[in-house]
């Protein structure tokens, strides 16, 4: 029989101020060697039931625990602090705030100095493990300078210095964009190849991963066990289809704009016009200019040179947070007072935000943060909204929601760019696709003859979506 | 040779560093303060390769106040006897006073180049290891602080990126820098609402790696006290002496 890595006996969990349980009678055990994942939406536990495992939980929340959590064969409250996560490694979900130390070599000796290795040994299980991952060339650069996808990759080496037998993922796909994600799978595979460890991930998009998981554990919003099967490789989300909404009036017109900021150009001079109601897509890889786009539109950045003409351009950045300033979201979205209260009213009903409307814009759940921030710019008389990155680290039910939000908009006559790296997303909303490379526009081109175009996608760093099938029967 | 200041164990510097403040802190005349500023700016031109531009920068607002000492003490101090050596516009200046004033400004001018010269010459991250390994500082205050400091550049970047947002929404950019200070707040609270997430994370990323805080047993990057410390704690004490002594020499 095969030895048994963890084993949860009718466990549950309470954090110290809610009333309901988090995780509710939960029992499995997991085998030497076992890639399993837990899904679930968010917001289920997932990530409550990682930190048990690896012992940040109950210890740094003052939790409460029934049932039993053996690890190794031993229960958990028998480990010594700290002792666990020497057999237990985590790779956590935000590649900024998992380190302490300036450059990469640090960074593992940190880990090394936490396990009390001998100083004359430190050196060999550097090198060891930077070339196990393929990261010998990156030993002495500073961490911060990496890119999100390496940065895992650094997280993951510096979990596997410590030489354990479990390695522990909290979606560590979340905050990459999907060619990255793809490769830092692939790299996984190799390694887990290399070193038969066994590998217990949280995940709610489970597409990226392709069959790299053998068993899945599936919870439920309510924090309990409902499937523990064979893992079946997933089809990526289903956006439901929708119609062109596009009306035949120029809402943003732009000549010739271009951007220099100490004089470096950031983006040399581009042209094109967007229709009311229409909904555009701006891809391109990191770094190529998109942001600074999208920034020049909105008026942060002044364009050195060209034209802007649009009735009124509104921003939503990736964290809606940044745009907040007053204590209620009543007073939020009436903030600039350039909208009449009749309008604010029935802008509030649209967006359902009437029933939060006395709530602090902090206290609100994400999506309901986002809804808040467009309800602002709307009332605003910004009727072309540009979206930053709404997509990343969103789970289906938020995607779908914002999907749903964004055709709405689209249908009362709102304009929409979005910068995102999900191209399942891109697909299904897009009606046309602004590709941005080294600060250069590529073109507008129609949605419908991006998708299929593998040579211009891999161009611009970009992945066919999958299930395109779907999108060019529905065009044809 | 212009490597010495660099190469100097933080700690040892510290000490050296702070012993020097406290000592030039009893000595009132004049003199002590000027030697002791004129040998550190020696100092850092004979052993150290630093942004001589940046440093002037760094100065400026010393000088300043080295000057508003050196203006307020002549002007509005108090009569303490002595023989008039010059007056104007019905203020008359004592020899006492002028040497009170002297050594005021001298003392903000001296200390201010030593602490820039601190600054200037160390890094902080092998000045945080150094504390750690030769002053026994606690590893959890150390990585806490290790930890903040790479954040620095991030928090930047949030900070400027909430501005522009809110700037967006109509938020004036106030006129009066008091106005300015007070609408800070508004950018403050988002960020650091972000920030208690952050270091949340991080706290929990560290502990995963097995950090408990801990006294450790071996350093990736021993923080050694070589030769170097014991000649450049020398020259140190030598220009303190000679300070000291010469100004009393000299008044």
């Amino acid at each position: 029989m095969l030895k048994e890595t963890f084993s949860l006996n009718h466990l549950s969990f309470r954090f110290p101020d809610d009333q309901k349980a988090t995780l509710k009678g939960i029992s499995f055990s997991i085998s030497k060697g076992e890639k399993v994942v837990i899904s679930g939406p968010s917001g289920c536990g997932k990530s409550t039931l990682l930190y048990l495992l690896n012992r940040l939980y109950p210890d740094n929340c003052d939790g409460s625990v029934d049932g039993e959590v053996l690890l190794f064969g031993k229960p958990a409250t028998d480990y010594a602090p700290g002792e666990i996560n020497h057999r237990v490694a985590t790779v956590f979900q935000d590649p900024d705030s998992q380190f302490c130390m300036p450059t990469v070599e640090d960074e593992l000796a940190f880990t090394l100095e936490n396990l009390q290795i001998p100083f004359d040994k430190m050196e060999a299980r550097i090198t060891a493990v930077l070339e196990l991952t393929g990261l010998t060339h990156l030993r002495h650069t500073i961490i911060q300078s990496l890119s999100g996808g390496t940065k895992q990759r650094v997280a993951t080496a510096c979990a596997l210095i410590m030489e354990p037998e479990v390695l522990l993922l909290d979606e560590p796909l979340s905050h990459l964009d999907p060619y990255t994600a793809k490769q830092f799978v692939e790299w996984l595979t190799d390694l887990q190849l290399k070193t038969q460890l066994t590998i217990v991930a949280v995940e709610h998009r489970l597409d990226s991963w392709g069959k790299f998981f053998e068993r899945e554990i599936q919870l439920d919003e309510n924090g309990c066990l409902v499937n523990d099967h064979l893992f079946s490789p997933k089809q990526p989300i289903l956006f439901p289809e929708r119609s062109i909404s596009l009306q035949p009036k120029t809402a943003l017109q732009v000549e010739n704009l271009s951007v220099t900021i100490k004089n470096k150009q950031l983006l040399t001079p581009l042209s094109f016009s967007v229709c009311r109601g229409e909904i555009v897509v701006v891809a391109g890889p990191n770094g190529s200019g998109k942001s600074t786009l999208v920034k020049s539109l909105c008026d942060i950045y002044k364009p050195t040179t060209g034209t802007i003409q649009s009735d009124g351009t509104g921003y939503v950045p990736q964290s809606p947070e940044y745009l907040f300033l007053t204590q209620t979201v009543q007073k939020e979205v009436a903030y600039s007072g350039s909208s009449n209260p009749t309008d604010i009213a029935s802008l509030m009903t649209r967006l359902r935000l009437d029933e939060i409307c006395e709530d602090h814009p902090f206290a609100i759940s994400h999506g309901q943060k986002r809804r808040v921030a467009i309800a602002a710019m709307l009332a605003d008389k910004r009727p072309v909204l540009l979206m930053d990155e709404p997509t990343s680290g969103q789970d289906k039910a938020a995607l779908l929601e914002l999907f749903e939000l964004i055709d709405q908009r689209s249908k009362e006559g709102t304009t929409f760019l979005i910068v995102t790296h999900d191209m399942e997303f891109a697909a299904s909303i897009a009606d046309s696709v602004l590709l941005i490379k080294d600060g250069e526009l590529t073109g507008k081109f129609d949605a419908k003859d991006v998708w299929n175009n593998e040579e211009l996608l891999e161009s611009h760093h970009l992945l066919t979506p999958k299930g395109v099938d779907r999108f060019a029967e529905s065009f044809a | 040779m212009r490597n010495l200041l660099h190469n100097m164990n933080p700690s040892v510097k510290f000490i050296a560093v702070t012993i020097s403040m406290l000592t030039i802190a009893f000595f009132f005349n004049p003199w002590t303060p000027l030697l002791f500023f004129v040998s550190i700016l020696l100092l850092q031109l004979t052993m150290s390769h630093i942004n001589w531009k940046l440093w002037l920068l760094f100065m400026l607002p010393f000088s300043i106040g080295a000057f508003g000492y050196l203006w307020t003490t002549v002007v509005f101090g108090a009569d303490t006897g002595g023989t008039i050596i010059w007056s104007f516009a019905g203020i008359n200046v004592t020899d006492e006073q002028w040497a009170h004033a002297l050594s005021l400004s001298f003392r903000v001018m001296a200390f201010s180049s030593l602490s820039l010269m601190f600054a200037f010459t160390t890094d902080p991250v092998k000045f945080i290891l150094s504390l750690m390994q030769q002053l026994k500082l606690s590893p959890k205050l150390a990585y806490g602080v290790m930890v903040g400091y790479q954040f620095l550049p991030v928090m930047k970047d949030e900070f400027t990126q909430i501005q522009q947002a809110q700037r967006l929404r109509g938020v004036e950019v106030e006129k009066r820098s008091w106005q300015r200070i007070v609408s800070m707040r508004r950018v403050l609270i988002p960020m650091l609402a972000g920030a208690v997430r952050k270091a949340e994370r991080s706290a929990f990323a560290m502990e995963a790696r097995g950090f408990t805080g801990e006294p450790r047993n071996a350093y990736y990057r021993p923080i050694l006290l070589s030769r170097t410390d014991v000649l450049m704690s020398g020259v140190f004490l030598i220009i303190l002496l000679t300070s000291c002594f010469g100004g009393i020499w000299l008044n």
